[in-house]
């Protein structure tokens, strides 16, 4: 068993692995920036040492200062979390090297699924069906990509190939639109990965983000824990996740589970990782790219399948066998995930940045949140806009709507702007109630306007609550005004207010 | 005391009468409104029904989250009313417009330049905070004024970035 584990992340991740942790009594060592010294991580694990300077690159993103935490501290095992070094085979491999356990895959497997051009090769080869794109592995110029560009036929996107999370993505609707585009792809690869490498993919359209969760240990057994929806994104950053996907029927499951687990094994997999898919409208699927670490999301699978993924990734990583069979796999009910971010859903979902200054998380049954942030916690610009997630479990999919609902109007937090009131509008749209959406539904067919009923109810009432409060507002700055406005001299005032209290 | 409260397109007047009565439109309520615990949330009982709302006092206006919502609320009373109606409405499509910046964060290119011709929702920077890059654009049509700042600058928040005449 390990006795220390070193969580190399920050945020709701890493109070979720401090969490698993704790349960198994394992020890448990946070790492921080600057920036981070009041952060919730910091205060639940048992011991906490500064990195450096707020800037991941000066931080988080500093696997040498990490593995010198971990040496000194006595620490056996490294949890990367998602983000950050999480698929870094150089940093898997470093801590191998230092005699420390990584929990995640192996060097090799991160480096094959890593790089994206490669893992599409090395699936093709596995006979797993992929999106055309540009098969060469890597650095490819600009010239050569945009002469690639008209064989693929637009719209296509813009990937960087260490990417993940949207980031270094472009959409590209024309040849004349590309240049622009892949330099702006490419800055933002660079300044989020370190890495400038972009390749080009076909933009299938109307189809859903399907991904499928896979856990495999050093025993050769690798197993898939079903799928979950991920279509509701925008600019590529996935908003709302479901498990299970109304557009899958258990034979697709069936056929989507096995072949996710043959890409899994054509790279040797250990660990928890997630195969994602594009599903198109006549349920043909296509292997996007291989997440080789825990993901934002996956709390739903654990809602509605009862498996601790954190646990089982530790459990691997010690190198036992996995706790559960495919066939112990069974799914029970409906779990809806809202990512709450510190974002502007009125403004072209800008980030928005302050200090929490009141936080009242939603609660009661079938209701999950997992946040690294509490009130008077401030959000800095440094680091990625998630503030929690909520999430909900129903008995079906329905249940699990009306749960959510009530659960978003019950969250409050005051300090910073936050996309609640997009979930909102989300779970009264018509369109999500019925499942019908792709992955262009957010961006396309989707306004904050579409409320609809219901929304005006409130109008009045609001009115109310700000004129109340204008109305005190302007009683007290008056009050100020008159404040030393006596009928008679303050010494006569307070001569008769001692008299009154004798 | 009389106030008018416009939401969106609505108007509501408001006549506070005492502590625990209001009318809205001529129709009478009787009203309990405390503060949460100091905080800018209040609890609102309207003859038995129960609200709860986070107020907060905007650039000229006042957001009001109520069930998940928010609510722009301007609220006037009748001299104010009257001023504005006065000096007429629609400033946003004359006069100069400021790009002040929203959050925080790493100005990455500024795709225009002085006294170039813009077009409405066209990019006018490029601002990054939170991992992501934001593109901030022309609310009008119009020409770019002064620049304030250079691509690589860290801005503040509500720091002007530059403006559209």
């Amino acid at each position: 068993m390990f006795k220390k584990v070193l969580v190399a992340n920050r945020g709701e991740i890493a109070v979720r692995i401090i969490r698993a942790c704790r349960e198994l009594g394992i020890e448990t060592v946070a790492v921080y920036s600057e920036a981070d010294r009041h952060a919730l991580h910091v205060r639940y694990a048992d011991e906490a040492y500064l990195l450096g300077p707020a800037p991941s690159r000066e931080s988080y993103l500093r696997a040498d200062k990490i593995i010198d935490v971990a040496r000194r501290c006595g620490a056996d095992a490294v949890h990367p979390g998602y983000g950050f070094l999480a698929e870094r085979e150089d940093f898997a491999a470093a801590c191998a090297d230092a005699g420390i356990a990584f929990i995640g895959p192996k060097p090799s497997s991160i480096a094959a699924m890593g790089d994206k051009a490669e893992a599409r090769a090395t699936v093709i080869k596995a006979g797993v069906p992929v999106v055309p794109g540009t098969e060469d592995v890597g650095n490819m110029t600009d010239e050569e990509l945009l002469g690639k560009a008209s064989q693929i036929g637009f719209p296509l996107l813009i990937k960087a190939t260490a990417g993940g999370g949207g980031k270094g993505m472009r959409e590209v609707e024309s040849l004349e639109d590309m240049p622009t585009l892949l330099q702006s792809a490419r800055r933002e690869a660079e300044s989020a990965f370190g890495d400038g490498n972009v390749y080009l993919e076909k933009l299938l359209e109307g189809a859903r983000h399907i991904e499928i969760q896979i856990l495999a240990d050093t025993h050769g057994n690798v197993l898939h824990l079903g799928e979950r929806e991920c279509s509701l994104q925008r600019r590529h950053q996935k908003l709302l996740e479901e498990a299970l996907s109304s557009a899958v029927d258990d034979d697709l499951r069936e056929k989507m589970g096995s072949v996710a687990v043959k890409a899994a094994k054509a790279v040797d997999y250990v660990n928890a990782g997630t195969i994602e898919f594009l599903l198109d409208k006549d349920k043909n699927f296509y292997f996007l790219e291989m997440n080789t670490r825990l993901q934002v999301e996956h709390p739903v699978t654990e809602m509605v399948t009862g498996i601790d993924i954190v646990k089982e990734q530790i459990r691997v990583a010690r190198g036992r066998t996995l706790s559960y069979k495919q066939e112990d796999v069974n799914f029970n009910g409906h779990a809806i995930e809202c990512r709450v971010n510190a974002e502007d859903p009125y403004n072209n979902f800008l980030p928005s940045t302050g200090r929490i200054t009141h936080s009242l998380l939603p609660t009661g049954p079938g209701v999950r949140v997992d946040t690294g942030v509490y009130p008077g916690f401030e959000i800095t610009p440094f680091y990625d806009p998630m503030i929690a997630k909520l999430i909900v479990w129903g008995e079906t999919r329905a249940q699990a709507i009306l749960r959510m609902r009530r659960a978003l109007e019950e969250y409050r937090i005051v300090g910073v702007r936050t996309n609640i009131p997009f979930h909102q509008t989300m779970m009264d749209s018509h369109r999500f109630m019925g499942g019908q959406y792709d992955t262009r539904f957010v961006e396309e067919r989707f306004s904050m306007d579409d409320a609809g009923e219901g929304k005006d109810a409130y109008a009045e009432t609001a009115a109310i609550l700000a004129t109340l409060v204008a109305h005190r507002e302007t009683e007290r700055s008056a009050n100020i005004v008159n404040r030393n406005e006596r009928d008679t001299s303050n010494w006569k005032w307070v001569g008769r207010w001692e008299r009154m209290h004798r | 005391m009389k106030y008018i409260a416009t939401v969106e397109d609505k108007q509501f007047l408001v006549e506070i009468i005492d502590d625990k009565h209001i009318s809205v439109d001529g129709k009478m309520y009787e009203v309990d409104f405390e503060s949460v615990s100091g905080q800018p949330v209040y609890s609102l009982i309207v003859d038995g029904k129960s609200h709860e709302g986070y107020v907060a006092q905007g650039d000229d206006n006042w957001q009001v989250l109520l069930r998940g919502r928010l609510y722009p609320i301007l609220v006037e009373d009748e001299r104010e009313k009257r001023l504005r109606s006065a000096a007429g409405g629609g400033v946003a499509e004359t006069g100069e417009f400021h790009l002040r910046a929203p959050m925080p964060g790493l100005v990455v290119t500024i795709p225009v330049e002085e006294g170039q011709q813009v077009k409405k929702g066209q990019v006018l920077l490029i601002l990054e905070s939170m991992k992501m890059q934001n593109e901030l654009k022309s609310p009008r049509d119009g020409t770019i004024g002064r620049v304030r700042v250079k691509a690589g600058e860290t801005v503040e928040q509500k720091q002007t970035l530059l403006s559209v005449i």
